[in-house]
């Protein structure tokens, strides 16, 4: 059922994430009657034309200012991270509430400083983590929760692949403007899951490639107080499983990245899998784009309504922890395809 | 120290370039990319990295602009594979390149050449296979461009490029472990293979060997190596048994970069699958490939597939003849200074690395 009344709706940043997810989003809500996106920000004439002519009546900004100004209710921040804490702060400041893309910011020191402003101005702030509105990625917690194949005794987690979203612009891959590479960029996904659904690890190690630069591959290990142990592999180098197999005293299970309402169920002494698939209700999003359009319906009614935030940045802010302490504890990946000389450079580029 | 623009620095050989030029010194690397996804390969180091469409010859003399050499180890579609020497060279010139190193392949000469094929082996642009076809007429163009002598060129012929990140290995080994894996005739054909660290010792000598100029030079590893010896390492690494053993089909021609190909070299298209729903992806990929399924009836008892060879490895295992590197010995200086073996070992060690025993 739509809201009674529209709320005022900002985007800010007009790269390929607002392109390729927002805009329908957007839209669907739009002819729901839930929104009007009255603003849209960027940087670039160009990249503000093109999603403007999208989303039709949005006024359109090059600069942020002006955007702030337009007294936006809530605010899509899908900027690239550098921009996250500053463009936020300004957005609460001025009496927004806001959706933040992930990463929620560049650092720890950033999103706690976005914290304190959303509990200053008494403004909502949640984290675009919309994997949590995933059917599938709801029943593994309640499973895991309830302990249904036993207490999960290990778990084995890989995402990634040679890197395809069709970046709009370098910021992504140079040091100075992205803070991390796959291990911030995947890895606040999938870490964010991982601690929704075992909480916090007790220990970490962590080593990547990263040889003066950003990141491509990554791999951590995590324990846990309760004894449960865990591996993590990031690429965007090379296609990974992109499964996350979760074994259990009595069974398995495993989610294909992606699957928005799909798990795979395996019992330990059958050899026969089942994939199941998450029925539709009226409670839940049904699959991948549902799952979007399910987490701004969800910060619309928190703006409008009394409604809680599913992700809120105190939620968002646990993942970007962990992986700013795997950067903290990170040793260079081994490659065994170098030469020993070749070894002893890239150690030396890494420090 | 000298700075060395690469086209294709993002794909398999050049990835291991930069590696080899950041991490070994000697020069400078710059890498040449046509888009920004490209850059997350080259994003561990702190690269000068320029954006150019290697067919925008303006776009490529400004990327070019202080280069020593240019090394074109682009990869693509016939028309990518084509069009590119043009505007290479021309930007080469314009930006006063002193030497441009075109990667070629030893495919010019067919997937099975025949005995006593050497670089002067005459070339046809008819061949079965149309990569074989796009870097003939590739070739021919760079030819004819020669004849100006604006720029120094050196072309390398090499064949079964394998290493970390190479097809070769990955597809052999997914193979391998789905038990799809085959050998024709025992996979005594000869597999004209060369590691990547080789291809790049040639490719060092190629950008400064004053001779090499305005010549072409077939590249290979020292060791004469069949497609069971290729198998091997790879299968003793899964602990896999040996592949079976297959005769010979006639050769199916691949005329056309294919459309599933095609399609999934669309930018953003792996990001876009997860929303299109399974069953009409499944759809798609069948009536993309022609419905090349027949329809079986249900009354059927179940068992494994039969397993055959891709028309590409059909006819690359029928190979009787070892390419020479007799002249890039004598006229470049060509040693390979990897073994096959440590290759291999090298090889099947980046497989745990890019994860292929992880739980699928």
């Amino acid at each position: 059922m739509a809201a009674t009344t529209k709320v005022a709706l900002g985007v800010v940043g007009c790269g390929a994430i607002t392109e390729m997810y927002y805009v329908p989003t957007v839209r669907e809500l739009e002819r729901a009657g839930y929104v009007t996106v009255t603003a849209i920000f960027d940087p670039s004439t160009e990249r503000v034309a093109k999603i403007g002519a999208q989303l039709i009546g949005a006024k359109q900004f090059t600069d942020f200012s002006e955007f702030v100004k337009s007294a936006p209710q809530l605010a899509i921040v899908a900027s690239p991270a550098k921009f996250h804490a500053e463009q936020t702060i300004k957005l609460l400041e001025s009496g927004a509430s806001v959706l933040c893309e992930k990463p929620f910011a560049s650092n720890v020191a950033e999103a706690e400083q976005m914290l304190a402003a959303a509990t200053h101005t008494k403004r909502k702030l949640a984290v675009g983590l919309f994997r949590r509105f995933f059917p599938a990625c709801n029943l593994i917690r309640e499973y895991v929760a309830a302990e249904t194949l036993g207490k999960v005794i290990d778990f084995e987690f890989s995402e990634g692949g040679m890197f395809d979203w069709p970046a709009q612009s370098g910021s992504f891959f140079q040091k100075k403007t992205a803070q991390g590479g796959v291990f911030l960029d995947l890895g606040a996904h999938l870490l964010d899951l991982m601690l929704w659904w075992f909480g916090d690890p007790s220990s970490v190690e962590y080593s990547d490639d990263a040889m003066g630069g950003l990141e491509i591959n990554s791999v951590a290990r995590f324990e846990f107080a309760n004894g449960l142990r865990g591996r993590v592999q990031l690429s965007r180098d090379w296609e990974l499983p992109n499964k996350y197999v979760i074994r259990c005293e009595r069974g398995w299970l495993a989610w294909k990245v992606g699957e928005a309402n799909r798990v795979e169920i395996g019992a330990r002494r059958s050899s026969h899998t089942i994939l199941g698939e998450t029925l539709e209700d009226r409670s839940s999003a049904a699959n991948y784009a549902e799952s979007f359009v399910a987490q701004l319906l969800n910060c619309i009614e928190a703006t409008s309504a009394d409604v809680k935030l599913v992700v809120p940045g105190e939620e968002g802010i646990r993942s970007l922890r962990l992986i700013e302490k795997c950067y903290q504890r990170r040793k260079l990946l081994p490659m065994p395809w170098l030469t020993e000389a070749e070894m002893a450079r890239a150690r030396q580029l890494a420090v | 120290m000298s700075t060395i623009a690469i086209i294709g620095a993002a794909g398999f050989v050049g990835t291991r370039l930069v590696e080899v030029f950041c991490l070994g010194g000697g020069a400078q690397a710059r890498p040449v990319v046509r888009q920004f996804k490209s850059l997350a390969r080259l994003s561990r180091f702190q690269l000068d990295c320029r954006m150019a469409d290697a067919r925008n010859e303006a776009a490529l003399t400004n990327a070019f602009e202080g280069c020593d050499a240019v090394v074109n180890a682009a990869v693509g579609d016939p028309r990518m594979i084509e069009g590119i020497i043009e505007p290479v060279w021309k930007a080469c010139v314009a930006a006063r390149v002193r030497r441009l190193v075109y990667l070629s392949s030893g495919s010019v000469h067919g997937q099975a050449p025949t005995q006593g094929t050497d670089e002067m082996t005459p070339l046809s642009d008819q061949q079965w296979y149309w990569y074989n076809n796009a870097k003939v007429r590739a070739e021919w163009k760079l030819e004819q461009l020669r004849k100006t002598r604006d720029v120094e060129s050196v072309v390398l012929r090499p064949t079964i490029v394998f290493g970390p990140r190479s097809r070769w290995v990955w597809d052999a080994a997914k193979e391998i472990a789905n038990g799809r894996a085959c050998l024709l005739e025992g996979g005594k054909g000869i597999c004209n293979t060369i590691y990547v660290d080789n291809l790049v010792n040639a490719i060092q000598l190629a950008i400064d060997k004053p001779s090499a100029a305005g010549k072409t030079f077939l590249v290979g590893d020292e060791e004469s190596v069949t497609w069971r010896d290729f198998y091997a390492p790879i299968c003793q690494h899964l602990k896999a048994a040996e592949p079976a053993s297959v005769p010979a089909r006639e050769m199916t021609a691949i005329r056309e970069f294919s459309l599933v190909e095609k399609m999934r070299g669309i930018s953003g298209m792996q990001k876009v699958l997860p929303l299109i729903p399974g069953s009409l992806k499944r759809a798609v990929k069948g009536a993309l490939s022609g419905w090349s399924e027949q329809e079986t009836l249900p009354w059927r008892l179940r068992q494994a597939g039969s397993i055959e060879l891709s028309s590409e490895m059909n006819a690359l295992q029928q190979c009787q003849w070892r390419l020479p590197y007799k002249r890039a010995a004598e006229e470049l200086g060509y040693r390979a200074p990897v073994s096959f073996e440590e290759g291999m070992r090298r090889s099947v060690a980046w497989l745990d690395f890019a994860g292929f025993s992880l739980a699928r």
